[in-house]
């Protein structure tokens, strides 16, 4: 058995057989993670001004290029290693560098929430043995953590719930879209418009105190007394309600209040996002957004999004991520102006405009370590395909020696 | 011989908002190969409601172009095969929904992937290559405008 970085439920039960030195069939898995575990057509060469180099140089010339930034940014992170992750940490105080994550735009307001006790949260484990009532809100599992439900929520027996979904749980969703995870809350999908979860989180707080909403306020009634009524309740806050709801995160908090037996999970996506998220937090008190000087400051400039558009970073390491699939797109002018390190198993678009890129063994699969799970639970990786490539967390020790 | 007036005509552009959304069987397409054709087939698509098209004379398979302040990209429009309210289409999270989408975030750094404005309107053009995304940020069609 070993474990999936598919997604961050980290599924520790998939068997594989190895051809070749590849993973040639794998079993058990998800169609996101049976194509994570198979590996990237293309991988990753050492190279230098996108011409062939051998990795010592490339190594030595991302350190010289690191040394010699003004304001350098180390930015990725979330399909790393816990290993690389504290590595990269160390190499962010040594150079006194900006270090960010992919969190910045993604979970990382929910996840310092929850670090910092302001949700009720639980275990994974805790929602498959206890949980009765289950809310999808601007989530769809299905397709981003696709065994959430199977492995975790609304199917499996647990030990207070032997009839699991027949007659035991309670799935809803509410999401913009009818996605193939509101497909399955059947009679409790609650479509709302593009940015609408502010007033429907009203409504419900609302109709959680005994006011009749002014809209749909059947189906809101019904909601809040469906919530009520739960004995182990979990709110499953996809990037949806995050986006939505980011200028006010407190809302959420509020409802939470409102709902003694329920507790808030933030959906992670990248296997090791809250990994990094929980290393800065023990380091400095901060999820992401952190520049090194004497001290760890904490500022929304620090944002990779900020620093790009503000032109304040001249160098930029990246890995565990792919920054030019996701990023505005007007940003990628001033990403391909600066020097750009790229390390990673697999050619990705950041690695087609970067000054020296070093291929990486795939975590995981090629080289062992750990992970945090999205509930913070860590989850052992086992290194099971012979290889030649170095790991991510070697990779940083690397450029870190030749400081 | 006449005068085809058609092609010099311009093809009416109506507001649309979108919001984006995962597919498993483009993220299965990215792990493999992110350059390859089976993951441009699944993100250059923008997905709309029957009404939507209707009112806009789009029909699946007609290539579109969506133009905003941040960018401008060719792809394929399709009619959701889901009951849809109309008012808002769905492409998947990718380079070219990412296009779209604003870099101000009033400081704060989040942009809005989810809640992107643009018009859209039919074109002959091909869909936009990543290539293009990547190595012009999307300037050969940021030149139509």
């Amino acid at each position: 058995m070993i474990t999936c970085t598919g997604c961050s439920l980290l599924c520790d039960d998939i068997d594989v057989v190895i051809e070749n030195h590849r993973i040639k069939e794998v079993r058990n898995a998800c169609r996101r993670g049976a194509a994570k575990l198979k590996g990237c057509r293309n991988r990753l060469r050492p190279s230098i001004d996108q011409t062939p180099a051998d990795i010592d140089t490339s190594i030595k010339r991302a350190a010289l290029i690191l040394k010699n930034a003004r304001s350098p940014m180390l930015y990725g992170w979330s399909n790393s290693t816990c290993e690389a992750q504290s590595n990269g940490i160390k190499l962010a105080k040594k150079l006194n560098a900006i270090i960010d994550d992919t969190s910045s735009f993604c979970q990382g307001l929910l996840i310092e929430k929850v670090l910092k006790k302001k949700f009720r949260a639980c275990s994974l484990d805790d929602v498959k043995n206890k949980a009765d009532v289950l809310v999808y809100w601007g989530s769809d599992a299905q397709d981003s953590q696709p065994r959430h439900l199977s492995r975790f929520s609304y199917f499996p027996r647990g030990e207070s719930r032997q009839r699991g979904y027949e007659e035991d749980r309670i799935a809803i969703a509410i999401d913009v879209r009818e996605s193939n995870t509101a497909k399955i809350c059947k009679g409790h999908f609650y479509r709302i418009p593009l940015k609408g979860d502010r007033e429907f989180i009203l409504s419900l707080t609302g109709a959680l105190s005994g006011k009749v909403p002014k809209h749909d306020a059947k189906r809101i009634l019904e909601l809040a007394d469906i919530m009520k009524k739960a004995e182990f309740g979990a709110i499953f806050v996809g990037i949806g309600l995050t986006y939505s709801i980011k200028d006010d995160v407190d809302i959420l908090v509020a409802l939470g209040d409102m709902l003694p037996n329920f507790h808030i999970l933030p959906m992670v996506g990248h296997y090791n996002m809250r990994g990094f998220n929980e290393a800065l937090f023990k380091e400095t008190g901060f999820v992401n957004r952190v520049r090194f000087d004497s001290t760890a400051v904490h500022e929304n400039k620090y944002a990779i999004v900020e620093a790009l558009k503000q032109k304040s970073i001249d160098a930029l390491l990246v890995t565990g991520s792919d920054p030019l699939s996701c990023l505005p797109g007007s940003m990628i002018s001033y990403l391909a102006s600066i020097p750009v390190i790229c390390i990673d198993p697999c050619v990705t678009l950041t690695s087609k405009i970067s000054k020296i890129t070093i291929p990486s063994a795939v975590s995981g699969i090629e080289s062992g370590g750990s992970a945090v799970r999205m509930d913070g639970k860590v989850i052992e990786l086992s290194g099971i395909v012979e290889n030649n490539y170095l790991a991510d967390t070697e990779i940083l020790s690397r450029i870190m020696e030749e400081l | 011989m006449g005068i085809d007036v058609g092609k010099f005509l311009k093809s009416p552009e109506f507001e649309i908002a979108i919001t984006t959304y995962r597919d498993i069987f483009q993220v299965e397409a990215l792990e493999y190969d992110r350059f390859g054709e089976e993951y441009r087939k699944l993100s250059a698509v923008i997905i709309m409601s029957r009404e939507d098209m209707k009112k806009m004379g789009i029909k699946t398979g007609d290539r579109v172009k969506l133009i905003n302040d941040h960018g401008s990209i060719v792809v394929e429009a399709r009619e959701s095969k889901r009951e849809e309210p109309g008012g808002i289409a769905f492409m998947v999270n990718s380079p070219w929904s990412s296009a779209l989408v604003s870099d101000d975030t009033g400081g704060k750094g989040i942009p809005e992937f989810k809640n992107i404005t643009a018009r859209i309107s039919l074109t002959k053009n091909d869909i936009s290559s990543l290539e293009n995304l990547i190595f012009n940020s999307g300037e050969v069609e940021k030149n139509e405008r």
